[in-house]
Order: structure tokens, then C-alpha cells, then sequence
């Protein structure tokens, strides 16, 4: 019972700082680790961060739009994941490494 | 609408007909279908034919089509369509790279006509996910796979700081509508003394930013050399050029909505066009390569874009679109010649251009042409582009015009590298310059545009 009432008292603030919170933590993952393929799940959690708070606020509104809009946001990560994926196999065929530091060929 | 359906199709049949073959006749197919799409777009502008069943397919708060969206829509395919035609011999197997890139044409018909966010973030991402795969697209050369990662990287992470932007004007103004959105602060502005609340604020710079990154504004421009640099040269020009321009006209369509809180974002963004008109020339100076140089200046003319969102008052999107075809043409005539003058010589710095007046002079002068309307000197569609621009911008923000003439003082220096090695370094091989034809007419619709403007401002607006 006394775990129920929680949810309760939850505001649509405690769900903007989660996901903004969660967003920082992709988004610095994108800026400061080196290997691709935790890029890539950095970059997904920003999505999915982006997700919970449409949601949150479509709930709190009572509007369908922003969940509609959740639905189109995975179906576009998925299909940039596996464009992503792809290039990286690419990128892996030709350097055997999925650093990110392998990406310093291009100078001006 | 119909330029959907055209462009959709006709890169649906190129992929089936034209998969793993490689032959020019292809090109000059997917360019008359990009040419018809714009003839199309242009026709219903005027309404010699009406495409009124198709476009109510679509609900009218979902994408709009009013006349200056056709005309921007038939802008793009018109360029696509040259793009294509220019680089016919480009050196990557397969007619699945012309599909992919029409594909991404959709996208920029998305980013053009949209009403609401949800079609927005689509056209980016249909703009986006082909692009990708083009840049990538010569699979055994480590720098086209370097400039796909890095393009890939910097274009997943910019969706997501636009989506969350969109998420706080998702939740600052209710509602993700282009017509809607804007009442609620709009409103908020005009009783004294009551704030924008933050996230409204914070959801314009966040979206604002996400698509700063597609057009390459310094300070978030910093993947357009590399990727420009790797990518094959038809994808690059098509970079520079169509993305650009979608982004742009996605960008001022956006911020025009909350033009009734103008004076909290166009601080930020008049710094912003500052320091990308300034940085963009000084570092176009110098670079050695030539595609590097030209990403540079692409950056520089992001910034003289920016002046435009800034004055756009939603009665003016002429000029952008000026802007845009004289911009947009004479990119694709430098590139295209300088692509031509790589695959003789493989060598793609300045000393490429060498002994180019000698070897073939019609070529240099068309050459000068471009670079001349790029630089924005008198008789070329650059200058009058410019002079519209800035002479707008005049009242409203004399201090960035004088930066932009600043800007565009300096960006003589490195336009004129490109004369200076054509006509006065001696070459030791004479290239090989095919499509003499594509570059006369290029050059003619620049001096066109530039010396009777107003014929095709009359026509069109």
C-alpha cells in the first residue's frame, strides 16, 4: 500500500529532471567514452530519455500526439541503429578496431 | 505532393531496374524524373494542373502545401536533378546511390512542407539514414568509412537533442502543431511581466540546435570538413547543397512560429551567425585541399543564412530561396569541375587546377563564373543573392551585415585560389573535362539570375 502512494505523489517535474538526467548521462556518454558501440547505446538512451518524458507529458496533458510520437521515435532509432551497426562492420573490416580513435585520417 | 509521389517512385523503379548496373543513361533518367517533379511542383504553383486528390491525402495539419513550399520543393529537385547530371561518371558502382539519394530528396520535401513535429523529425531522419549509407559508399576506402561514422555519429546525436527539444515545447506549449505551438507563448509575451517558462525557452535552443548541426553552424560544424573531406563527391555536393538548404528552410519555417518571442532567441542565434560567417572564411584560408576549402565556405554561407532567419518575417522567403538556387548552382558547378579535374590528376589539393585555362579555357571561365558567384562579386546570382540579403538586414541589424561584408571580403582570398591556379600556374597534364554542355548551362543560368533577377523573382513570387 505504502509503496503504491508514491506514484501517487509524483509531479510531472520528478519526471522532466529523471529524464534530463538520463539525457546528460547520454549525452556526456557520447561526448567522453571512445568505443562505437557504446556510442551507439548512448545515443539510444538519449532517445529512450526523450521517450519517457512524451510520454509523461502526453499522459499529464492527455493528448495522444506525444505518444504517437514515441512510436515513431523507436521505429527511427531502430532503422538508424541498424544503418549504424552497419557502418560500424564496415568501419571494423578495415581497421579491426571499433575505437573511435581509429577516426583521425581526416585533417585539415 | 506530387513531387512525393514522383521523386518515391521513380527511386523505387531505379532501385529494381538499375541495381548493380552502371550506366549513364540511369542518370539521365533519375534526372527527368527530378526535373519533371519540379516542372510539377512549379505548374501546381501556378495552377495550370491541380493535384488536389493527392495532397488530401494527407491531413492538413500534418504537411502543408502552400505555393512558397512548392517553389522551395521544386528548388530542391531542380538542384538534385543537376547534382545528378554533373556527376554521371561518378567513380561508385550501382544506380542503388541515385535511388538512395532520392530517397533522401523525400526527406527534404518532409523538412520543406511539414506542419507538425512528427513530420519534421521524419524528414530529417528519411534526409538523414540514406545519407549515411552514401557517405559511406566507397566501402574499401577507409576515409568514405571514416566520414560515414563520424556523419552518423554527430546526425544520431543531433536527433536527440532536437527531440528533447521538442519534448519541452511538447510540454511548454501542449502541443506539437506548427500553428498551435506558438499562440501559447506568443500570448505569454504580450501580458507584461509574466515569463516564458523555461521550458519553452530550452526547447527552442535544443530543436534550434539540432538543426544547426545539419547546416553546419560553427560552433557545431566541427564533422562538416572530415565528412565533406571522405565522402564521395556526388554525396558531398548534395551535402553541401540540398541538406543545407532543407535545413534552413526547416530551421526559419520553425523559428517564424515563435517569431512572437523573438527577442529570446535571436540574441543567441545573431552570436551564432557572428562567429560562423568569421570562422568559416578564416578557416576556408587556409586549407590545401580543395573539398575541405569548399566545406569551409559552405559553413561561411551558413552564416549568411542565418542573417535571413533572423530578419524572416514570413513575407520574405524569397530571398532564402534566391539565395538558395544561386548558392545552390554555383556549388554544383565548382564541384562538378573539380570532381572532373580529380579524376585525371587524383590529387585533390589546389594544384589540381593548374594549367586549367591552357588545357580548356571555356571550362576556366565557367570555373571563374562560379567561384566568382560563390565570392558574391557583381553580374554573378551570388552577388544579387547577397545584395537582397544584406540590404534587408539592413535595418534591422546593421552590425551583422558589416560582419558579413567583412566576411565576405575575406572570402575573396581563398575564392580567388582557385583563379590564381587555373590561369597562372603552368600544368603538366591537360585534364580530360567531359559535360562541357551541363557547365555552359550552369554557367548561363548564373549569369541569368544575376544580371536579370528580378525576370525569375517576378515570375516566381
Amino acid at each position: 500500500m505504502s509503496s503504491l502512494t508514491i506514484f501517487n505523489q509524483l509531479e510531472i517535474s520528478h519526471y522532466i529532471y529523471l529524464s534530463t538526467v538520463l539525457f546528460s548521462i547520454g549525452l556526456f556518454g557520447v561526448l567522453f567514452r571512445r568505443n562505437a558501440i557504446i556510442l551507439l547505446m548512448c545515443i539510444e538512451l538519449m532517445l529512450n530519455a526523450v521517450n519517457l518524458l512524451f510520454v509523461a507529458f502526453s499522459s499529464y496533458m492527455g493528448d495522444s500526439d506525444g505518444q504517437i510520437f514515441v512510436f515513431f521515435i523507436m521505429v527511427v532509432a531502430a532503422a538508424e541503429a541498424a544503418v549504424g551497426l552497419a557502418i560500424l562492420v564496415l568501419v571494423y573490416r578495415n581497421t579491426r578496431k571499433t575505437d573511435v580513435s581509429v577516426l583521425d585520417n581526416l585533417k585539415g | 505532393m506530387i513531387a512525393f509521389f514522383i521523386t518515391f517512385f521513380g527511386a523505387v523503379v531505379l532501385l529494381f531496374i538499375g541495381l548493380n548496373k552502371r550506366e549513364s543513361s540511369f542518370s539521365i533518367f533519375a534526372a527527368g524524373i527530378l526535373f519533371l517533379s519540379a516542372f510539377l511542383c512549379v505548374a501546381s504553383k501556378f495552377g495550370w494542373c491541380n493535384f488536389g486528390i493527392l495532397e488530401s491525402w494527407v491531413p492538413a495539419n500534418m504537411m502543408q502545401f502552400s505555393p512558397e513550399q512548392l517553389l522551395f520543393m521544386g528548388l530542391l529537385s531542380f538542384l538534385t536533378g543537376f547534382i545528378i547530371l554533373s556527376f554521371r561518371d561518378s567513380d561508385i558502382i550501382g544506380n542503388d546511390q541515385l535511388a538512395l539519394m532520392m530517397f533522401s530528396l523525400c526527406g527534404a520535401y518532409m523538412m520543406v512542407c511539414y506542419q507538425h513535429i512528427v513530420v519534421l523529425f521524419l524528414g530529417i531522419e528519411v534526409l538523414s539514414i540514406p545519407l549515411y549509407v552514401l557517405a559511406g559508399s566507397k566501402k574499401d576506402n577507409i576515409y568514405s568509412n571514416e566520414a560515414a561514422l563520424k556523419y552518423f555519429l554527430m546526425g544520431a546525436f543531433s536527433t536527440g537533442i532536437f527531440l528533447l527539444g521538442s519534448a519541452f515545447i511538447y510540454g511548454g506549449t501542449g502541443s506539437l502543431e506548427l500553428e498551435l505551438m506558438g499562440i501559447k507563448p506568443s500570448f505569454m509575451h504580450a501580458i507584461e511581466g509574466m515569463p516564458i517558462p523555461v521550458l519553452i525557452n530550452a526547447g527552442i535552443i535544443l530543436m534550434g540546435v539540432g538543426l544547426l548541426f545539419k547546416v553546419a553552424a560553427v560552433p557545431f560544424h566541427f564533422w562538416a570538413p572530415d565528412v565533406y573531406q571522405g565522402s564521395p563527391n556526388r554525396t558531398t555536393v548534395f551535402m553541401a547543397t540540398v541538406v543545407k538548404i532543407s535545413a534552413f528552410i526547416a530551421l526559419y519555417r520553425l523559428l517564424n512560429t515563435f517569431v512572437g518571442i523573438k527577442s529570446n532567441w535571436s540574441g543567441w542565434l545573431s552570436i551564432l551567425a557572428t562567429i560562423t560567417i568569421l570562422w568559416g572564411n578564416l578557416a576556408a584560408m587556409i586549407q590545401q585541399n580543395v573539398k575541405r576549402t569548399l566545406a569551409y565556405s559552405s559553413i561561411a554561407h551558413a552564416g549568411y543564412l542565418l542573417i535571413f532567419i533572423l530578419i524572416a518575417d514570413g513575407t520574405n522567403a524569397w530571398i532564402l530561396w534566391f539565395y538558395g538556387l544561386a548558392y545552390g548552382i554555383a556549388s554544383i558547378l565548382v564541384f562538378s569541375i573539380s570532381h572532373q579535374l580529380y579524376n585525371t590528376n587524383k590529387d585533390d589539393t589546389f594544384e589540381a587546377f593548374n594549367g586549367l585555362a591552357k588545357s580548356s579555357p571555356i571550362v576556366a571561365i565557367a570555373l571563374v563564373i562560379g567561384v566568382l558567384s560563390l565570392a558574391g562579386i557583381p553580374i554573378s546570382a551570388g552577388f544579387v543573392g547577397k545584395f537582397y540579403l544584406f540590404s534587408f538586414a539592413w535595418q534591422s541589424d546593421p552590425m551583422l551585415v558589416c560582419t558579413g561584408l567583412v566576411g565576405s571580403a575575406l572570402g575573396v582570398a581563398y575564392y580567388f585560389k582557385f583563379i590564381k591556379h587555373a590561369f597562372l600556374k603552368v600544368g603538366e597534364k591537360s585534364p580530360v573535362i567531359k559535360d562541357r554542355g551541363i557547365l555552359i548551362f550552369l554557367v548561363l543560368i548564373i549569369l541569368m539570375a544575376g544580371v536579370f533577377p528580378w525576370i525569375l523573382l517576378r515570375t516566381f513570387f
